[in-house]
């Protein structure tokens, strides 16, 4: 899968998963924070995509500090992805 | 005794006071759904996260909060809570193998969502509890609010009662015959002779305390009973009466929640039996369908007709020569087996 594919097949998980009603998977910018300012997930939608991460592309992450580096924005969480997915 | 100074209300109907049933919403794949509003006052990055009974308890209860932080406290009445969510998480489980599981539905899910939400939304730390009981989940809210405010006279509370209807509860209850089998349109509701209603929901909401001054409307007593003999229905009602009501007063409108099962209708036969020519009775359960705490919905339903003074047709079973409504009897029963009644005075 090309990375910009993977990078609008990630929003639209995104948006489903956290149920952010207000947003399009097109609108959320690849450098905007996900925490924060941006588009202002919190610390349970740090869970849902840990939880998104395992269930759609097999990755597990257990250490949190890992998981802050991930999490930053669509980009970082690509890059991870391309790198560590299993499925 | 308590005084309700604001209430509020999310229903299946939005003209609930027009005498034109044309105007009523009529249920839908036998369903009676709550219209929901856009809610404006809760924060959108709050409401994504919420389920319908959260999302309409919240709703309801935010717009008569005017000075939440003064509350004393929040009391809600919710048989099932946010059941839909509990289906989804319990669902994770056993799709994912006990393993990876998204928080937000468990969350969202527990019956006490509804008081905590609120509680955290208004800032307000004080007492904050949730009663689940059924069919009589609402009165035993009710029943707690009275007793605050006898320990605590200047305090003001919230009361609500909530309940949604989640594709689970609905398929559960109607293998269990809890839902009519045909489709029944809600202006023939009354006349089908079949066992079954027809599934509701809402939220209702009210502020209270023991000041008279601004209240339209005063619930004067509570009671409830479980029991499946009519007879002893009957009896309690009567004792309720007799304890709650003067010599020399009446009751104007006896607000019934009779659901068109015909195998609940001995119960209201019997309450009905006890009242004199005086009285007019009134059904609500066309309006809002049934669920456990269909009475929150009537109360906030016999405050409209207080504050109005005007009873629409579609409600009116049988109709007195008396104009002024003063005294207002409200009786339910859940299942057949869970009886509440309340005793509501008008006191403008």
């Amino acid at each position: 899968m090309e990375t910009a594919e993977l990078k609008l097949q990630l929003k639209k998980q995104i948006v489903e998963f956290l149920n952010l009603i207000q947003v399009k998977p097109e609108d959320i910018k690849d450098d905007e924070p996900l925490f924060g300012e941006g588009l202002g997930l919190d610390s349970i939608d740090s869970i849902e995509l840990i939880v998104l991460l395992g269930r759609e592309y097999g990755i597990n992450i257990q250490d949190p500090k890992e998981g802050r580096k991930i999490l930053v924005d669509i980009n970082t969480m690509v890059a991870y992805i391309e790198q560590h997915r299993t499925k | 005794m308590m005084y309700i100074q604001h209430f509020n209300c999310i229903s299946p109907q939005q003209n609930v006071l027009s005498n034109d049933m044309d105007l009523l919403n009529d249920a839908s794949e036998k369903k009676m759904q709550a219209k929901e509003p856009v809610y404006e006052s809760i924060p959108p990055g709050v409401l994504r996260r919420m389920g319908k009974a959260i999302r309409m308890g919240v709703g309801t209860a935010l717009p008569i909060c005017k000075a939440p932080a003064l509350l004393n406290g929040i009391i809600i009445g919710t048989a099932n809570g946010g059941m839909e969510d509990c289906i989804k998480f319990l669902n994770q489980m056993v799709q994912y193998e006990e393993g990876l599981l998204a928080p937000g539905n468990f969350v969202q899910s527990t019956n006490n969502a509804i008081a905590g939400q609120l509680g955290l939304l208004t800032e307000n730390k004080k007492y904050n509890i949730t009663h689940v009981s059924r069919g009589l989940a609402f009165e035993n809210a009710l029943m707690d609010a009275m007793m605050q405010l006898n320990e605590n006279p200047t305090g003001s509370y919230l009361l609500g009662g909530v309940d949604e209807l989640s594709t689970y509860n609905y398929n559960i209850e109607k293998l269990a015959g809890t839902y009519k089998e045909e489709a029944v349109s809600i202006k023939n509701l009354y006349t089908t002779d079949s066992p079954g209603c027809i599934a509701g929901e809402g939220a209702a909401m009210f502020v209270v305390s023991n000041d008279a001054a601004g209240a339209i409307v005063k619930a004067e007593a509570i009671g409830t009973l479980h029991s499946n003999d009519e007879k002893e229905v009957k009896g309690k009602l009567k004792k309720f009466l007799d304890e709650n009501l003067c010599d020399d007063d009446k009751i104007d409108l006896f607000l019934s929640g009779e659901n068109g099962d015909n195998r609940s209708l001995k119960y209201y036969t019997a309450c009905e039996s006890l009242l004199n020519s005086n009285t007019t009775v009134g059904r609500f359960k066309h309006l809002c369908g049934e669920y456990p705490t269909a009475s929150a919905f009537a109360l906030w339903l016999c405050c409209e007709l207080l504050q109005t003074q005007k009873i629409p047709h579609h409600i009116i079973k049988k109709k007195s020569t008396e104009k002024e409504i003063n005294n207002v009897l409200l009786y339910n029963n859940y299942k057949g087996y869970q009886h509440g009644f309340m005793l509501i005075k008008n006191c403008r």
